[in-house]
């Protein structure tokens, strides 16, 4: 255990004036380009990496957490106001924030998603910082086995709430599970399924995907339906009364058990490696619809909606850095850039960091818990500018979204190439729509796809072709079979 | 005085832009691109990053790092292979994976190695077999006796490590099974968790080691670490197999002679220089190793005949 001064010099530093600017900076940047569709926080900090090499090690590292915090509020932003989640994270925001914004109510949708999405954020932080060690070590114990049985769960548990029916919900999940086996297999690293383009060997790329079926295609939809050119985007009421335009604390308690329940899902989710935010944010959402008492205003413009999504899709994030700190071992793919911050500046990762780094590190929770704080006030103001951008033309809103996705995808995803893939997975996600397979079902089968095939290699090798070994392995094994249960229990609910 | 000081430094400045064009003769026009063929975040964007940024102040080329990831490396070598040998374009990118392709699938391949010209090499992966501090063996042998008895998963990242251990399972007789991560960083995480009983590390495993909860038992390497100097490698102890994975810039073959020596220059300077030492010391534990145009193509042509070897 480290000796209070260290504790309070690291939170001091976290407060000196140059830090708090950069965290400033980062927030109000990731924000911007969560909230454009097309570039995301993964990739600005990948961008931002190196402009942190001549920083100081806490100014560099604030400075990527504020992108990634910034970036998970700004997310949910063009999926309420626009309906179209510029990262999968925020999609599941999107079922109840744009029916809200669609009521006249954009700016209270947006808040809704601020306030539960912070709330969400400082509970993992909270849990960070506090107990990270066990949760570290039940990380550890969830091998292969448990893993392909928590995402068996997660399919099931999505599949059966998704799309038309639990039929439809199962298939788009099989084809999101075929999309994600172009590329080479993890088994024997032979191609497959590449039909001679080199550029497919890593699969195909995650933000064309993405982006082409869950912008893309709605956007097009829209713009074949605009009428007139003049329209506003969203209609906000002159006579708007102000409880539509804020959330009174009254509505934010209301939602209290939905937005812990969130934060604790999105934690928990968090901490294992490779599941990510965007499952956590569905499942939150899943089980919110189940504890309702009003299920079918579900997907009208809920407030519970909003807050379970987002809640839990920023809880991840600051639980993906449990196993990072404690372990070494980074929880996703901006933890993943986070940790070559880290080495860039000379801190190596792994058990005695906190030993080795104890300043760093409390410096490092001091920023995110700052992060937080700004997330708020730098949400503020930027919804207020982001809803006034809304009430602008549709033609004019529409086209520059699309225009924007372009030019994410092709920095993103190879150029014109990614935006091919793109083009051709928004038609799909067009006509999956049309028949009523769930588009989110397909995206969040896609980006667990590689994890899963992993666990499920993995798990056979373990096995060593006996299916009896399974016994080894209780808690995976009742993951598994509670699996098949569990969709038919929820879809006969919903019946 | 501040007027005299900033003359001086006009007149130096001048003085040195001639003499760098003086000297240097071809430059690129345009961007110079520096591809890096694996995605953000990883030790080989590091290294490419932080060159791109030193080569770009020390010639004044405006070089530009970009990611081309795809089969470790070999969709952006394609592209290097049949682009025009202008000297706009370099890639960087890890020879194992290229080896490997090149060795098991001549005939799908759009290059081989005859298809760059290569340019220089950053340094060397230290590949380190691994195992938890409280594992019943402290070498190859006693994880061959222990696999005789019980279920002895490994933990793989790279298709090499996985040949290197079915080369150790057929010559022991003994069974191991193989579990395909994604990355050292997995790898670490199921020996500590103990689905896997050993495993291969480049670099990350070292403060596990300190802490007492990680133990080395081979150097993959065909050379001792120069951390760990008494741990034997996997050819002392008996197996006759090693990897090296080695960092090595390339361009397409068949650039002028003056575009490859200004390259070769500029990325050398680069690999000299105190910033890019530091950095890549910090992501692969070993120091720079440029071996320079023709070292480069013989590490090379030696690792084919090596990982012929390997997949026999």
């Amino acid at each position: 255990m480290l000796d209070t001064a260290t504790i309070l010099a690291g939170l001091g530093d976290a407060f000196q004036p140059v830090t708090l600017l950069y965290v400033l900076a980062g927030v109000i940047m990731g924000q911007f380009v969560g909230a454009v569709p097309g570039i995301g926080p993964v990739m600005a900090t990948a961008i931002a990496i190196p402009f942190t090499f001549g920083m100081d090690p806490l100014a560099g590292i604030g400075f990527l957490v504020g992108i990634n915090k910034g970036g998970l509020v700004g997310g949910a932003i063009p999926a309420v106001l626009i309906n179209t989640p510029g990262t999968p994270d925020a999609a599941a925001t999107a079922l109840d924030g744009y029916p809200m914004a669609q009521q006249g109510k954009p700016l209270k949708a947006t808040k809704m998603a601020l306030y539960s999405s912070v709330t969400g954020d400082t509970f993992s932080d909270i849990v960070l910082i506090t107990v990270s060690a066990p949760l570290a070590i039940l990380a550890l114990r969830m091998g292969p086995v448990e893993v392909l049985g928590l995402m068996l769960l997660a399919f099931a548990v999505i599949a059966s709430l998704m799309g038309a029916s639990i039929a439809r919900g199962l298939a788009a999940a099989a084809l999101g599970l075929l999309a994600a086996m172009v590329g080479t297999d993890p088994e024997h690293a032979t191609p497959r399924l590449i039909f001679g383009n080199f550029e497919v060997y890593d699969g195909l790329p995650l933000a064309a995907v993405a982006i082409g079926m869950l912008a893309i295609s709605e956007l097009l939809a829209r713009l074949a339906r605009t009428r007139s050119a003049q329209a506003a985007t969203i209609d906000i009421p002159r006579d708007q009364l102000p409880e539509d335009r804020r959330v009174s604390f009254a509505e934010y308690w209301a939602c209290r058990f939905t937005v812990l329940r969130g934060a604790v899902i999105g934690t928990l989710i968090g901490a294992l490696p490779g599941i990510g935010s965007t499952a956590a944010a569905f499942m939150s959402y899943a089980s919110a619809k189940q504890v309702s008492p009003d299920r079918a205003s579900f997907g009208r413009g809920n407030i519970h909606g909003i807050a379970a999504a987002e809640s839990a899709n920023s809880a991840v994030m600051g639980a993906n850095m449990i196993p990072m700190l404690t372990l070494g071992i980074p929880g996703s793919v901006s933890a993943a850039l986070i940790v070559s911050a880290f080495m860039i500046h000379g801190v190596q990762p792994g058990p005695f960091l906190f030993e080795q780094q104890g300043r760093l590190i409390y410096g490092l929770f001091g920023a995110m818990i700052l992060a937080n704080i700004m997330n708020l006030l730098v949400g503020q103001v930027g919804m207020r500018l982001w809803v006034r951008v809304i009430t602008a033309p549709e033609s004019f809103v529409l086209t520059s979204a699309l225009l924007l996705c372009f030019v994410g995808v092709s920095l993103a995803a190879g150029g014109l190439f990614g935006i091919g893939v793109m083009l051709a997975f928004a038609v799909l996600g067009f006509v999956m729509t049309a028949f009523g397979f769930s588009v989110v079902v397909f995206i969040i089968a896609f980006f667990l796809g590689p994890r899963f095939e992993i666990s499920l290699s993995q798990t056979l090798a373990l096995l060593n072709g006996d299916p009896l070994c399974l016994l080894d392995y209780p808690f995976g094994l009742a993951m598994i079979l509670a699996a098949p249960v569990l969709a038919v229990w929820l879809a006969r609910r919903r019946a | 005085m501040r007027i005299k000081s900033w003359i001086a430094g006009l007149a130096t400045g001048l003085a040195l832009s001639v003499a760098t064009t003086a000297q240097a003769e071809w430059a690129p026009k345009g961007p110079l691109t520096l591809e890096i063929g694996f995605g953000a975040g990883g030790s080989t964007d590091t290294i490419g990053r932080i060159v791109a940024k030193v080569m770009k102040e020390q010639t004044g080329w405006n070089v530009i790092a970009e990611n081309k990831p795809g089969g470790g490396g070999i969709a952006m070598f394609t592209g290097i292979a049949n682009r025009p040998a202008d000297g706009q374009t370099i890639g960087l990118g890890v020879n194992m994976p290229i080896l490997v392709n090149l060795v098991t699938r001549p005939g799908e391949m759009a290059f081989n190695l005859d298809s760059f010209d290569y340019l220089g090499t950053a340094g060397r992966a230290q590949l380190a077999m691994i195992a938890r501090a409280d594992a019943p063996f402290d070498d190859v042998a006693g994880l061959v006796e222990y696999a005789k008895a019980n279920n002895a998963p490994i933990a793989f990242d790279a298709k090499p490590q996985e040949l290197a251990m079915r080369k150790v399972m057929q010559a022991a007789g003994v069974e191991f099974q193989f579990l395909s991560t994604k990355g050292g960083a997995e790898n670490v995480q199921l020996i500590l968790g103990g689905q896997a009983i050993a495993g291969f590390e480049a670099g990350e495993h070292l403060p596990f080691l300190e802490a007492g909860q990680l133990k080395m038992i081979a150097s993959m390497n065909n050379e001792r670490h120069n951390y760990a100097p008494d741990t034997p490698t996997l050819v002392e102890q008996g197996y006759p197999i090693y990897v090296d994975p080695v960092f090595f810039f390339a361009t397409a073959k068949g650039t002028p002679e003056d575009a490859r020596a200004a390259l070769t220059k500029a990325l050398a300077d680069a690999l000299a220089s105190e910033e890019v030492a530091t950095v890549v010391l910090n992501s692969l534990k070993s120091p720079i190793l440029n071996m320079g145009p023709d070292g480069t193509e013989a590490m090379l042509r030696d690792g084919l005949e090596n990982v012929g070897q390997l997949f026999k």
